[in-house]
């Protein structure tokens, strides 16, 4: 009998030697080129556009309303007495816990006015006053109801929370000039 | 006398093998966290700083909007008009129903711009903002 000689098979390897260094120059070039920068900010909903024709005027018990006027000069009007900025905070503080347990209907309503020239920076810091009052508002009925920081609670307390003290803030309609 | 260096019996090597899956691992990581279309900003700024900030988590859903010390407009790569915003910014909201607009102000403009970019996206029904400010140090 003939034996056949299996023909034999060169070895079939790619080096990988190499590898390490090439994902590695792969890698600082995302690391270089990345930029993890978070967006930060205010965030808010604007209301529905709605045409000057259909407009309606939904009456507004005056106890439900925190009006924030500013002016061009930097004056301050939280309902019609003038205030300083950092005081904002602490005024609506009250005027938020107060209304905690009353039906949703009934919640403070902030609502912020400026002028055409008002500065920007201005707007910015009466926002984050009344942001803030929330936050903190917020984060005393966490501590007392649930005895945990907001970021701690679960969906359905979060919920609660939200439902008991929601966020609304309200950009006045621009007047016409 | 001779004398015979003591050597340990055992291999002095760190095994490298495994190396490429780890540096693939972080590879990875960076390709994925990367957002690599960085927009040419065209106007000058500075934000305005606040404490009771919150971050986006969500970056594929913004869309920027930045005003420059001298009141001009960027959207997306250009320049812009303030009629502009609205056509552009309700393409956008059909693509993407919940874009967040994130609004990137100079902190000495006046309010008159940053009211009637707010009317521009209210008409085009993108109504999610955020104003841009940094954290108070």
């Amino acid at each position: 009998m003939v034996k056949i000689k299996k023909r034999k098979m060169g070895e079939a390897e790619i080096p990988t030697g190499s590898m390490a260094d090439i994902s590695f120059l792969l890698l600082l070039f995302f690391l270089v080129s990345t930029v993890i920068d978070v967006d930060t900010g205010i965030g808010l909903t604007l209301p529905e556009f709605v045409p000057e024709s259909d407009q309606e005027l939904v009456p507004i018990s005056k106890d439900r309303m925190a009006a924030l006027l500013i002016n061009e000069n930097g004056d301050v009007l939280l309902n019609k007495e003038i205030i300083a900025i950092p005081q904002i905070k602490d005024n609506l503080k009250e005027r938020i816990k107060s209304k905690i347990e009353l039906p949703s209907n009934k919640k403070l309503i902030v609502s912020v006015k400026t002028d055409r020239k008002t500065n920007y920076n201005l707007y910015i810091q009466a926002l984050d006053q009344v942001k803030g009052a929330y936050f903190e508002v917020r984060e005393e009925y966490a501590m007392s109801q649930f005895s945990k920081e907001v970021r701690d609670l679960t969906e359905e307390e979060d919920k609660d929370m939200k439902d008991k003290i929601p966020m609304i803030i309200s950009i006045a309609e621009p007047e016409k000039i | 006398m001779k004398f015979e260096k003591k050597r340990a019996s055992t291999k002095q090597e760190i095994p490298t093998a495994s190396l490429p899956d780890i540096v693939f691992m972080l590879l990875l990581f960076f390709m994925v966290s990367t957002t690599l279309r960085e927009v040419d900003v065209l106007v000058q700024y500075t934000l305005p700083e606040a404490d009771a900030i919150e971050k986006i988590e969500n970056k594929r859903l913004i869309s920027y909007i930045w005003v420059g010390k001298d009141e001009k407009i960027q959207l997306n790569d250009n320049l812009v008009t303030l009629e502009e915003i609205q056509p552009i910014m309700y393409e956008k909201r059909v693509d993407l129903p919940n874009v967040i607009v994130s609004l990137r102000v100079d902190k000495n403009s006046d309010m008159g711009v940053v009211t009637d970019i707010q009317q521009e996206l209210r008409k085009a029904d993108a109504r999610r903002v955020n104003y841009s400010a940094r954290l108070k140090q």
